[in-house]
C-alpha cells in the first residue's frame, strides 16, 4: 500500500492538484456556504481521474507486479488521503473563521462546527461511493460519474443547508449553533463512520467492477 | 525449459473473436508474433497478461499458472506496449524511482548502466523521447528488475530503419546468454528475419502456425506456371492465387507441392505473409 500511495502521489496526481489543498483558506471568507470548499475537493478528485486517464495511469499500474484490484485500492486510498488532508487543513481555519466573522455568525450557511464536519464526511463518502463505482465500470469514461456525483453533491448541499439554516426548527438551531462541541460530537462520529463505510464499499464495489474491465 | 505456455486462449468481442490461441516459448529464444493489423496480436498479449479478461484458456509463465501467481510472475516479466504512452510530463528518473519500489530484484546500478548504454538521460521528460528511445527506456526498466521474459507489443513499429535495426540488435544480445526469452509482436517481416528463432502466425484471431522460423519458411513454396498447368486440384491448394494473361502465380504448402508437376521455388517470409493475407480476395479489387 505504501508503494501504491507513493506511485499515486509521485506520478498520478498532477502537481496542480495540490493547489486544491489551499481551498480550505476559503474558510476565512465571512458568511459563506462552507460546503463549497469540499465540493472543490471532490472536483480535484475528478481532475485526478481525468489526468490519470490521459496519462494512461491505469495501464502502467496494471502492468506492475500487483493485483488488478490494487489499481483501485491505490486510487481510493489517494482520494481518501486528499479528502482527509482537506478536512485537517480546514479545521484550524474554521476555528479562526468563527472568531473573525464580523457578523458573529455565518449568515450564508451552516456554522463551521463539528456537526458541519460530520455532514461534510457524509457528503464526501457519498461522492466516493457514486463517483468511483461509476468510473470503474469502464475504467475510462468520466461523464456519467461526474454528472451523477455532481447531482448528488448539489442536492446534498441544498438539503443540508436547508436543514441547518433555512428550516426554522429545533434541529436547525441545534445544527447551526457554534461552540457546542460535546453535543455535536456524535454527529461528527456518525459522519466519520458513514464516510469510512461508504469509502470502503466504494473500494470493494469498484474493485469488483474493475476486475471485469478489459484494458 | 518452457518459459511461456499459452493454451486455448479465447476472447469474444462483438466484432472480433480470439479463438483457441496456443503456443509455447522456450528459455533463451526469441519468438516473433506476426499477423496483419487487426489480426489479434495486441488482444492476445493483453489477454495473456490479464489486462483483458479472457473467456477461457490457460497461461503459464516460468512453469506457474499466471492468473493464480500473477504477482510472482510479473516480478520476472517485462512488458513494453507500444502506443501506450504514460506520464508524458514526468522525468525518466521519477518513473524509474516509482517502478523500482515494486520489484524486489531492482538493480539501480544496472538501470544506470542501461541508460548509459542506450544513451538515455534520466533528467529528460518522457515526451522529449523519440519512439525508439521510449522503447529503450521501457526495456531498461524491464531489464533492471531482472526480467526473464520480455513481452513486447510492436516495439519496432513507428521506428526508422536504423533505430529498428538497433533495437533488434539489442534483442539478440539480450538472449545471447540463454537466460532470457523475448516474445514480440510485429507486422514487419524484416524484424523477424533478423532476430526471431520462432514464429507464431495469427490470422483473424486464430493461430495459423507456431513453429521455428526455418520450418515455417520451408513449409511453403512459390508456385507459378502457364494457364494450362492450373488444374482444378492445384487451384484448390494454391494460397493467394493470382491469375494473369500468361498463367498464374501463388504459394503452395511444401507438402502439397510434391503432388503436382509444377514449377516451385523457395519463398521469402514477406511473400509468405502476403500470400496468406491475400487469400482469394485480391482479384476483387478492380480499379
Amino acid at each position: 500500500m505504501k508503494n501504491l500511495l507513493y506511485k499515486e502521489l509521485r506520478l498520478s496526481v498532477h502537481p496542480t492538484m495540490y493547489i486544491f489543498l489551499a481551498m480550505p483558506l476559503m474558510m476565512l471568507i465571512p458568511n459563506y456556504p462552507y460546503y463549497i470548499i469540499f465540493m472543490y475537493t471532490c472536483l480535484a478528485v475528478y481532475f485526478t481521474f481525468l489526468i490519470g486517464r490521459e496519462q494512461n495511469d491505469t495501464f502502467y499500474t496494471a502492468t506492475l507486479p500487483i493485483k488488478k484490484t490494487d489499481v483501485v485500492k491505490g486510487r481510493v486510498a489517494t482520494v481518501a488521503l486528499f479528502e482527509l488532508a482537506s478536512v485537517l487543513i480546514s479545521v484550524p481555519l474554521s476555528a479562526i473563521s468563527v472568531k473573525i466573522n464580523p457578523g458573529g455568525g455565518n449568515a450564508a450557511g451552516i456554522e463551521p462546527n463539528l456537526a458541519f464536519y460530520g455532514l461534510v464526511f457524509v457528503m464526501m463518502g457519498g461522492f466516493n461511493l457514486i463517483f468511483t463505482t461509476e468510473f470503474y465500470r469502464t475504467g475510462y469514461k468520466l461523464f456519467r460519474p461526474m454528472i451523477f456525483s455532481a447531482i448528488f453533491i448539489f442536492v446534498y448541499i441544498g438539503a443540508a443547508e436547508t436543514l441547518a439554516q433555512f428550516w426554522n426548527s429545533p434541529i436547525s438551531e441545534f445544527l447551526d449553533r457554534a461552540g457546542i462541541f460535546a453535543e455535536h460530537l456524535p454527529i461528527l462520529a456518525a459522519g466519520i463512520i458513514i464516510y469510512a463505510v461508504m469509502t470502503f464499499c466504494a473500494y470493494k464495489i469498484s474493485a469488483k467492477r474493475f476486475e471485469k474491465v478489459d484494458l | 525449459m518452457t518459459i511461456l505456455s499459452v493454451k486455448g486462449l479465447s476472447k469474444s468481442y462483438e466484432k472480433f473473436k480470439l479463438s483457441d490461441v496456443s503456443f509455447e516459448l522456450d528459455k533463451g529464444f526469441i519468438m516473433g508474433f506476426i499477423g496483419r493489423n487487426g489480426a489479434g496480436k495486441t488482444t492476445t498479449i493483453k489477454s495473456l497478461l490479464g489486462l483483458v479478461k479472457p473467456d477461457c484458456g490457460e497461461v503459464a509463465m516460468f512453469g506457474k499458472n499466471f492468473y493464480e501467481n500473477e504477482i510472482d510472475c510479473k516480478q520476472e516479466l517485462g512488458v513494453v506496449m507500444s502506443g501506450v504512452e504514460c506520464y508524458q510530463d514526468k522525468k525518466l528518473s521519477a518513473v524509474a524511482d516509482v517502478t523500482s519500489r515494486f520489484y524486489k530484484n531492482w538493480d539501480g546500478d544496472a538501470f544506470k548502466n542501461y541508460l548509459k548504454k542506450f544513451s538515455l538521460d534520466e533528467n529528460k521528460r518522457i515526451k522529449e523521447l523519440s519512439a525508439g528511445m521510449k522503447a529503450k527506456f521501457l526495456l531498461a526498466l524491464a531489464l533492471s528488475h531482472g526480467a526473464k521474459l520480455l513481452i513486447l507489443d510492436e516495439p519496432t513499429s513507428g521506428l526508422d530503419p536504423v533505430s529498428r535495426d538497433e533495437l533488434i540488435g539489442i534483442f539478440r544480445e539480450l538472449v545471447k546468454d540463454g537466460s532470457r526469452s523475448i516474445f514480440f509482436s510485429t507486422h514487419i517481416i524484416t524484424d523477424l528475419e533478423k532476430c526471431a528463432d520462432y514464429i507464431t502466425y495469427i490470422k483473424d484471431g486464430r493461430i495459423l502456425e507456431s513453429t521455428d522460423i526455418e520450418s515455417f519458411r520451408s513449409g511453403y513454396r512459390a508456385v507459378s506456371g502457364g494457364s494450362n498447368e492450373l488444374a482444378p486440384e492445384l487451384k484448390e491448394k494454391v494460397i493467394g492465387l493470382r491469375e494473369h494473361k500468361f498463367g498464374f502465380e501463388g504459394m503452395i504448402k511444401a507438402a502439397d507441392a510434391a503432388l503436382f508437376d509444377v514449377e516451385t521455388a523457395p519463398i521469402s517470409l514477406e511473400e509468405i505473409m502476403i500470400h496468406i493475407e491475400r487469400g482469394e480476395q485480391d482479384e476483387e479489387f478492380v480499379i
